[in-house]
């Protein structure tokens, strides 16, 4: 998290071949926070005062700010594994203690800096202690704006830290600041812009994948070197086909557009493998497999890897190789998650209506809504209500639906209430709305169906029971 | 004594002896016998059972399994491997098949730690960081020999000697003792991945994946919904730390099987009747019941018969048949099994057979012992015939095969024998093709030499006919068909007179055809018989009530008590509990639960007039209702106490509360009969 500052002028010429297209951002980088080329050997020439106490580094996700930061001062840098702020402040002395050994690789471990540190103002203190001795120190702190727990003087706090400790430099590294989030005016900001088009190819091209995973080896003079060029020609015309098909709207930052790219590579080079298109015949390959960048389904990340990666050839076997055995739901627990949907999207009022023994026949379906339908329509716009949110509902109202739409009587044993039980566990019925949610004892605490079960699924349950929804939902 | 803060308590002597024993009396006297018989009986079974529910998903534990060996040797980066285990909504609340994979890496090769997470772990992050630090640091399984154990502890109880303190949900402190001990993988497993918050979830899994670099991970949810719904409750974060794989274990309704199998095979002494068996698989298959459960049902059936049935003492060893109480044997004859019994032998004139068996105990013990092992043997032949009906239901096409469960439920209600089920598959049976007849004729015999199931006779004979039969038949390739097959017989039409005559023709059959139909008649005859002889009706087994237990109603009381309908009715009907006089008999015994009277107890009338309001009720309303019902005798100060009181009772039975629309009314929140 803190790093000294080494650094030799000529870094910059080998970071900027390595980090590409972030070379504005890494020259002022090397404006702000380095030596500027002074010798440390001479304390009287050095100017300290050249870097600002607070830097900014902001920028969308996927733009390098974290790298290039961490390249530039090689030190490590992480905010997202603080679980609260005393967690963060914890931490912070214990990299400063870490960095200060390495550079001092004889300095006996034992006599550590083993202290507590409870809050922001005990950070100062513990910093100005350990600094004593130092003329700059950087202290990076990434990705500051997500950390969890943070109190709210955080990062006021953490943008005055230099005011306090003399030699100390901030870098605050973050996605998307808000003006005056530091509470102080002239901090210098570095924007790490999103990558454009031609840089993101760039910069994949570095690195192209195989076209062949094993080369041919029977006697053709096609070896390791070609294969190389071929396959260095074709990666950055495939990757900007990517990009033009899918990620420029989809995927705009770099991980997920390599990731899309690598995901589509082996099925889009399989037609090469088989020999149907030579290696450069691009164009030709790019219509015949026109198909991969149409396909959208690769967009959304998943668990599992999804059965589209698989080379094309064998998609039509993967839709038979689902489970054979599927874990169903017991009867009444099926039942009893429809008469929670019904609760939940139908109006209580209309219960009457629906779930009357003596009006299941005589029910006329249109309601109301033929006596308005001659006039003009109505006033208020009508949501259909199954686009809404689910209702909550009382555990009596929905017990009351599940003994109407039951073809046979229910016993009401002991069950029926456990069932209600694990739904709400499985999150399939879930606590909510009115007084007392958190407590499941409190008399007259409400209920809602979870997100799962939406109009599809409970039409699939409804389906799997013989049960006509459709006469049961108002609409 | 005053002056001392603290003594000694020192008893002058030894308790006093309790002045009482309660010495067992009459059929109790057999008690502690029938318990060891019982001990010994379900010993037996519960083993079966474990071994059975151990087995069904050794697959499954292997799979998980290589795949973990898989996640230690090539790793991805980034991304924690795990195993999304789809268990159903029966299985999410047991410890699954983590426990069996727990097994495993005990005595597997690389060092790893398992520990599960369950909803109730934490609630925030902090929480479950601290639950998941603590478990992991603290057991450990893998290889390892005791003296390096020894030494480990004492390191653990300061884990850090050098560096900084940390805090105790630091994964840090996780970090260092993973490396301390050189461990290979750490498996979290989520056991009711559902009942986690979304958000704590996804938190858990984004950080578990930044340290994923430093801590090898793996990971095993439960689920028992979807996929599809786990993800879409997870940050994109998070899915994209995690790189899946699905495992599948057995559905429920295997497993049930699998324990109903297991009690078949183990020579039980007592047989489960139809009605209560069908309670208990229905209860299984229409509610999230645990297997577990089904097993805890079956073990308590055989207690309620081994604990209440001072007869169930006969179904001990037969060499301890001769000393039993001679109560019993008086108990004995008043069976009902025994008195037709009785009858038979009368109608068949043996009058001093049956004179002997009323007056001498020996001979009566004698003959239970006789016939209640024959009983027992005519069980387990009809259990084993089921198996043939299942067999030849596998071998003949489009024949859906029954489950053991109901097809045993149908025969122990002795209805199998006569049912359409035996009658299709005989037919069935009679219509089959010659290739499909042999193979079944094979399987059966190798059936009943591996599992002695009943054969038919001479079926080694037969078969050999079957085979010259279609060795002779060398010209054509085909099957030989029988003649009840339809497919032999073709409809014709003709038109005579204006009217359409349809007339059955039957294909011209080929010598062999014939012949071939003449042996499947002997064959189905011969299975007939089978049926016929083995499916008996047990309740007309003499002595049945001995080995045969089928009581549902204690079953139904333990296990699905009606808590709610038992509070309405204790309330509605006060007087069946309280049998008091005041409020007695003398009304009209069909409607007592409509009166109300000033004798009842106040909250039982308070409960009343709560029956018969709507949803919101005036609380002045229900006050003067209820001092009318009281009637004028006492003050009106102790009958509002009586009335506060009963509000606040109804108030803690959860069926009314106050409520925010009207100060002076108090909301309804129960309705009767749910």
């Amino acid at each position: 998290m803190g790093g000294q500052l080494l650094l030799p002028d000529e870094l910059l010429v080998m970071l900027n071949e390595k980090w590409s297209c972030r070379e504005q951002q890494l020259r002022q980088l090397h404006a702000l926070v380095s030596y500027n080329k002074i010798d440390t050997v001479q304390p009287k020439l050095r100017a300290l005062a050249a870097s600002p106490s607070t830097l900014v580094a902001y920028g969308p996700c996927a733009t390098g700010k974290s790298r290039v930061v961490e390249a530039y001062l090689e030190s490590h840098v992480t905010n997202r594994e603080c679980i609260t702020g005393r967690h963060l402040l914890e931490r912070t002395v214990a990299a400063v203690t870490a960095s200060l050994w390495n550079d001092k690789p004889g300095a006996d471990q034992d006599n550590a800096y083993n202290v507590r540190c409870e809050n922001i103002a005990a950070l100062v203190a513990h910093l100005q202690q350990l600094l004593k001795s130092h003329d700059k120190f950087v202290l990076v702190f990434d990705g500051v704006d997500k950390q969890r727990e943070s109190p709210p003087t955080l990062l006021p706090a953490l943008a005055r830290l230099g005011e306090y400790v003399p030699g100390l430099t901030t870098i605050l590294i973050v996605q998307h600041p808000p003006p005056r989030f530091l509470h102080q005016t002239g901090v210098p900001y570095i924007h790490f812009p999103a990558y454009t088009r031609a840089q993101s190819v760039h910069i994949l091209s570095q690195l192209p994948p195989d076209i062949f995973l094993d080369l041919p080896t029977d006697g053709t003079d096609y070896d390791a070197e070609v294969h190389a060029e071929d396959k260095a020609w074709l990666w950055p015309r495939y990757c900007a086909a990517i990009w033009d098909s899918l990620a420029q709207n989809a995927a705009r930052d770099l991980v997920s557009f390599r990731a899309i790219c690598i995901k589509l590579w082996r099925p889009f080079v399989a037609p090469i493998l088989a020999g149907d298109f030579g290696t450069r015949d691009i164009s030709r390959l790019l219509v015949a497999q026109r198909r991969l960048f149409q396909d959208e389904t690769v967009l959304p990340d998943s668990i599992i890897a999804s059965p589209t990666l698989a080379p094309p050839a064998s998609q039509g076997q993967d839709k038979q190789s689902t489970p054979s055995s599927i874990h169903e739901l017991p009867y009444y627990a099926k039942y009893l998650l429809l008469a929670a949907y019904l609760a939940s999207f139908n109006l209580a009022k209309t219960d009457a209506l629906y779930f009357m023994k003596s009006t299941e026949r005589k029910r006329r379906k249109k309601g109301g809504v033929t006596a308005r339908s001659g006039g003009r329509a109505s006033q208020k716009r009508q949501v259909p209500r199954h686009l809404l949110g689910a209702a909550a509902f009382t555990l009596d109202r929905v017990l009351s639906i599940l003994h109407a739409i039951l073809p046979h009587d229910l016993r009401g044993t002991v069950d029926v209430y456990t069932l209600v039980a694990t739904l709400t566990s499985l999150k399939l019925l879930v606590r909510g709305g009115g007084l007392g949610a958190g407590d499941a004892l409190e008399a007259g605490g409400k209920w809602r169906v979870g997100t799962a079960v939406s109009w599809e699924y409970v039409q699939g349950l409804a389906g799997s029971v013989n049960f006509s929804l459709q006469y049961h939902v108002a609409e | 004594m005053e002056y001392e803060k603290v003594y000694v308590f020192q008893p002058e002597s030894e308790r006093p002896a309790k002045r009482r024993r309660v010495e067992p009396q009459g059929l109790q006297t057999s008690w502690r016998r029938r318990r060891q018989v019982f001990d010994r009986v379900w010993s037996g079974q519960q083993q079966a059972i474990d071994a059975r529910l151990d087995g069904i998903n050794a697959s499954t534990v292997n799979k998980v399994w290589h795949f973990l060996e898989r996640a230690v040797l090539d790793e991805q980066p980034g991304r924690i491997p795990t195993g999304i285990i789809l268990t159903g909504a029966d299985g999410a609340t047991g410890p699954g098949i983590a426990k069996q994979v727990a097994e495993r890496i005990r005595v597997g090769k690389h060092r790893r730690i398992l520990l599960s997470l369950s909803s109730s772990s934490g609630t925030n992050l902090k929480a479950l960081l601290k639950t998941l630090i603590v478990k992991a640091t603290s057991r450990r399984t893998g290889s390892s020999d005791d003296e390096e154990l020894d030494d480990e502890d004492d390191e653990l109880r300061n884990p850090r000697s050098t560096g900084p303190k940390l805090l105790n949900y630091d994964l840090q402190l996780l970090q260092d003792h993973v490396r301390e001990h050189r461990t290979e993988q750490v498996i979290i497993t989520f056991e009711d991945t559902e009942a986690f918050d979304g958000d704590l979830l996804s938190e858990i899994i984004e950080l578990l994946g930044c340290w994923q670099d430093r801590i090898p991970f793996a990971c095993l949810f439960n689920i028992a919904t979807s996929i599809d719904f786990l993800q879409q409750r997870l940050s994109k974060a998070a899915v994209k730390a995690l790189a899946g794989q699905v495992f599948d274990v057995a559905l429920s309704s295997v497993e049930v099987e699998q324990v109903c199998e297991a009690m078949f095979d183990t020579d039980t002494p007592l047989w489960l009747g139809s009605a209560l068996m069908s309670t208990m698989l229905e209860r299984q298959h229409d509610y999230v019941v645990s297997v577990d459960s089904f097993a805890a049902a079956m073990k308590y059936a055989c207690m309620s018969h081994f604990y209440a049935n001072a007869l169930s003492v006969f179904l001990g060893l037969e060499a301890e048949c001769h000393d039993i109480a001679a109560d019993h044997v008086v108990a004995v004859r008043q069976l009902g099994s025994f008195k037709t019994y009785a009858r038979r032998l009368l109608d068949d004139h043996q009058v001093a057979v049956l004179k002997e068996h009323l007056e001498s105990d020996t001979a009566l013990r004698l003959l239970v012992r006789d016939k209640v092992a024959k009983g027992r043997q005519k069980l387990s032949a009809m259990v084993q015939t089921l198996k043939v009906i299942r067999l030849v239901q596998q071998r003949l096409p489009h024949t859906p095969v029954s489950s053991m469960s109901s097809l045993y439920v149908q025969a122990m209600s002795g209805k199998l024998i006569g049912s359409p089920l035996i009658r299709a598959l005989l037919l069935t049976i009679r219509k089959a093709p010659s290739n499909i007849v042999v193979t079944l004729l094979r399987d059966l015999m190798a059936f009943h030499t591996e599992k002695h199931t009943p054969t038919i006779p001479d079926c080694q004979l037969l078969l050999t006919r079957f085979e010259d039969l279609i060795e002779s038949q060398k010209h054509s390739t085909k099957p030989l068909r029988s003649e009840d097959d339809s497919q032999n017989t073709t409809l014709r039409t003709t038109v005579v007179a204006q009217k359409v005559e349809l007339s059955k023709q039957k294909s011209a059959l080929s010598e062999q055809d014939k012949k071939y139909t003449e042996l499947l008649g002997i064959l189905t005859s011969g299975i007939e018989d089978i049926f016929a002889s083995n499916l008996v009706n047990p309740t007309d087994l003499i002595f049945h009530e001995i080995f045969v237990y089928d009581l549902k109603s204690p079953y139904r009381e333990v296990f699905t008590p009606r808590p709610r309908h038992a509070i309405e009715r204790a309330l509605a009907t006060p007087h069946d509990y309280l049998d008091c006089d005041c409020c007695g008999s003398g009304q009209g015994d069909e409607h007592v639960e409509a009166t109300l009277a000033a004798t009842q107890p106040a909250t039982a009338v308070l409960y009343q007039l709560y029956l018969e309001s709507g949803s919101l009720i005036n609380a002045s309303d229900l006050w003067q209702a209820f001092q009318a019902v009281l009637g004028d005798g006492g003050e009106e100060a102790e009958t509002m106490t009586l009335f506060q009181r009963a509000l606040a009772e109804l108030r803690y039975l959860g069926m009314m509360k106050s409520t925010r629309k009207r100060v002076d009314h108090v909301a309804k929140v129960m309705w009767q009969g749910l």
